[in-house]
């Protein structure tokens, strides 16, 4: 239907975005392929031969390493917990009435909305009453708090997409409530666990702020360390930097790749489905 | 007769059988709804619900770090007496509201227009699909700090293209504008994706008819396309607020609110308060300040949600 010069206009456009939005990253890879000499080398090269010696250097830094176990740690800690926590509430939000379930609902979802900076002062002074802070637990709470309601919020929707007579059916055959739950509802809604868990791995991993604030050398995550490496003035080591900011965003970009079409169910599900 | 009888029996089996299934449900299985929302309650309250109350209570106390965890004095509303006649933070609170707006607006322009074009049924498609949304998964702070050495005025590249020597991040006027594109770049995608899962739910009948009665592309796009949109884009312009409005990790990362408070957003003039100068109780006074305006906001986002719940 569409004219052929239409069809081709809308692929220069297209092509043109992606060059736009992708070029930033595609340098920085280019930059992490360099040598110290090539970074700076003026007019910049865009043809060379790529060395990994940026990428040696960096998996052999103490420091990385052991930001990169926090990071996995705290990653791995903060989605289960929001996932044990939150499914089952998501599940009797979407399933059942009981007095103040739209109170809880919408209590929850505010919390998502409010800023995290305002959480954070008074956390901070609490889990430093408690002797928590500098410990990676209070980064795991800190961000299961923050997840928990993204987590009902995606699932809720999830859960009121799939037919009742599934769940009551074995009701019937005399399953308890939560024999039904977990043997037969949560196999069905596997797409859904996945995108809430890719979203609050997403949101633990990528944190900055939080882990800022409530860890120390020993217990900092990949974001801290990055923002402590180019703090202040960019110094000369720009190999380093985007070597260890590549293998930091890498993960997170291959599992979402991985499971692309449940995210964007997932992301576009909680805003557009309400 | 036989039937009524017949029937009027069955329903009583049925009676018998439903009183007997509800004597033999647990207390577990009837109290099921509550007991799964139960962890959900009590961790938002301890983790979330207390830190809240107790901020609110220590932005009306003069306290700091080294003072026992209720050893501060009443301060009553001076936090925000101060907060108010400070200049530094007025102008910070009009800076973060000019800055969202204007961001936002950026986001949203970007983000439809991508949201069209993808939106178009074309071989290949899903590649474009799956490569535009790449820039929202990036951590800020890699994000942030990559964009600093794009942007370094004398090896980055964006300099080597314009063929001039701009201090990008050194100039009151450049340095929230490179802020604002660090943010637009990541999430004019993701308001792209909110846009383009609304355009594909939209009726296709509206626009057929408007095709045969004869309007021209724009007439469809503007008379037609958008106000079907309009929840759509309602809900990306609020949740887009609400995020720009607490923007951190890369004004952190790549000003530190600098030069000269140009880019002094609220989160960062909180975080300079709380964690810097370890003024906590002033910092809880900003951070309240920040939650009401953060509220309103978020009561606009529920109201909407609501109103399509009820639909």
């Amino acid at each position: 239907m569409r004219k052929r010069s239409e069809r081709l206009a809308v692929y220069a456009a297209l092509i043109l975005l992606t060059v736009l939005f992708l070029f930033p990253l595609v340098w920085i890879v280019g930059l992490s392929l360099k040598t110290r000499l090539q970074v700076f080398a003026s007019p910049p090269l865009f043809l060379w031969r790529p060395t990994f010696e940026n990428y040696v250097a960096t998996l052999s830094r103490a420091d990385f390493g052991q930001a990169f176990l926090n990071s996995l740690l705290v990653s791995a800690g903060a989605v289960s917990l929001s996932l044990i926590v939150g499914v089952p509430a998501a599940y009797s939000l979407a399933r059942f009435r009981f007095l103040g379930r739209n109170v809880l609902f919408f209590a929850l979802l505010s919390m998502r909305m409010l800023p995290p900076i305002a959480v954070l002062v008074p956390m901070y002074v609490l889990f430093s009453a408690f002797g928590l802070t500098t410990t990676r637990t209070s980064v795991v709470l800190a961000y299961t708090t923050f997840s928990l309601p993204l987590v009902v919020w995606i699932m809720r929707g999830f859960f009121e997409d799939l037919p009742r007579e599934l769940e009551e059916s074995a009701w019937v055959d005399g399953a308890s409530r939560l024999q039904a739950f977990v043997h037969v509802v949560l196999p069905l809604i596997k797409p859904g666990l996945v995108a809430a868990c890719i979203l609050c791995l997403q949101l633990a991993w990528n944190d900055f702020l939080f882990a800022a604030v409530l860890t120390n050398n020993a217990t900092r995550t990949l974001p801290v360390l990055m923002a402590a490496f180019s703090g202040g003035d960019t110094g000369v080591d720009w190999g380093g930097m985007t070597a260890s900011g590549v293998l930091v965003i890498l993960p997170v970009i291959l599992f979402s790749f991985a499971a692309q079409r449940h995210l964007v169910a997932g992301l576009s599900s909680g805003a557009v489905k309400g | 007769m036989g039937g009524t009888s017949q029937v009027a029996a069955a329903g009583s089996i049925a009676r018998r059988a439903s009183v007997r299934r509800r004597q033999r449900t647990s207390w577990a299985d009837r109290n099921f709804p509550r007991l799964a929302v139960l962890p959900t309650m009590a961790l938002m309250l301890l983790v979330f619900g207390i830190p809240l109350l107790f901020s609110a209570w220590l932005s009306t106390e003069a306290w700091s770090p080294d003072q026992s965890l209720f050893g501060g004095t009443f301060a009553g509303i001076d936090n925000y007496q101060d907060l108010v006649t400070d200049p530094d933070f007025t102008g910070t609170l009009v800076l973060t509201l000019e800055y969202t707006a204007a961001v936002v607006a950026a986001e949203l322009a970007v983000g439809l227009g991508i949201a069209l074009l993808l939106n178009i049924d074309l071989p290949w498609i899903g590649l474009f699909r799956t490569l535009l949304i790449v820039p929202m998964m990036i951590t800020p702070v890699v994000a942030a700090f990559c964009w600093k050495l794009l942007l370094d005025p004398d090896h980055g590249v964006v300099n080597y293209f314009i063929g001039q020597h701009i201090v990008w991040l050194g100039r009151p006027d450049t340095a929230l504008l490179s802020v604002a594109v660090v943010n637009i770049w990541q999430n004019a995608p993701y308001v792209a994706i909110l846009l383009l899962a609304g355009l594909r739910s939209l009726p296709h009948e509206p626009v057929e008819a408007a095709r045969i009665d004869g309007a021209s592309r724009l007439q469809i796009f503007w008379h037609i396309t958008v106000p079907l949109l309009r929840p759509y884009l309602l809900v990306a312009l609020l949740l887009r607020m609400i995020f720009e409005f607490r923007s951190f990790d890369n004004v952190y990362v790549m000003t530190s609110g600098g030069p000269a408070n140009a880019t002094m957003l609220m989160s960062m003039y909180t975080y300079m308060a709380s964690f810097v100068r370890f003024d906590l109780s002033l910092g809880a006074a900003a951070a309240w300040m920040m939650l009401l305006i953060s509220l309103i906001m978020t009561g606009c986002f529920i109201a909407i949600v609501r109103r399509r719940e009820a639909n």
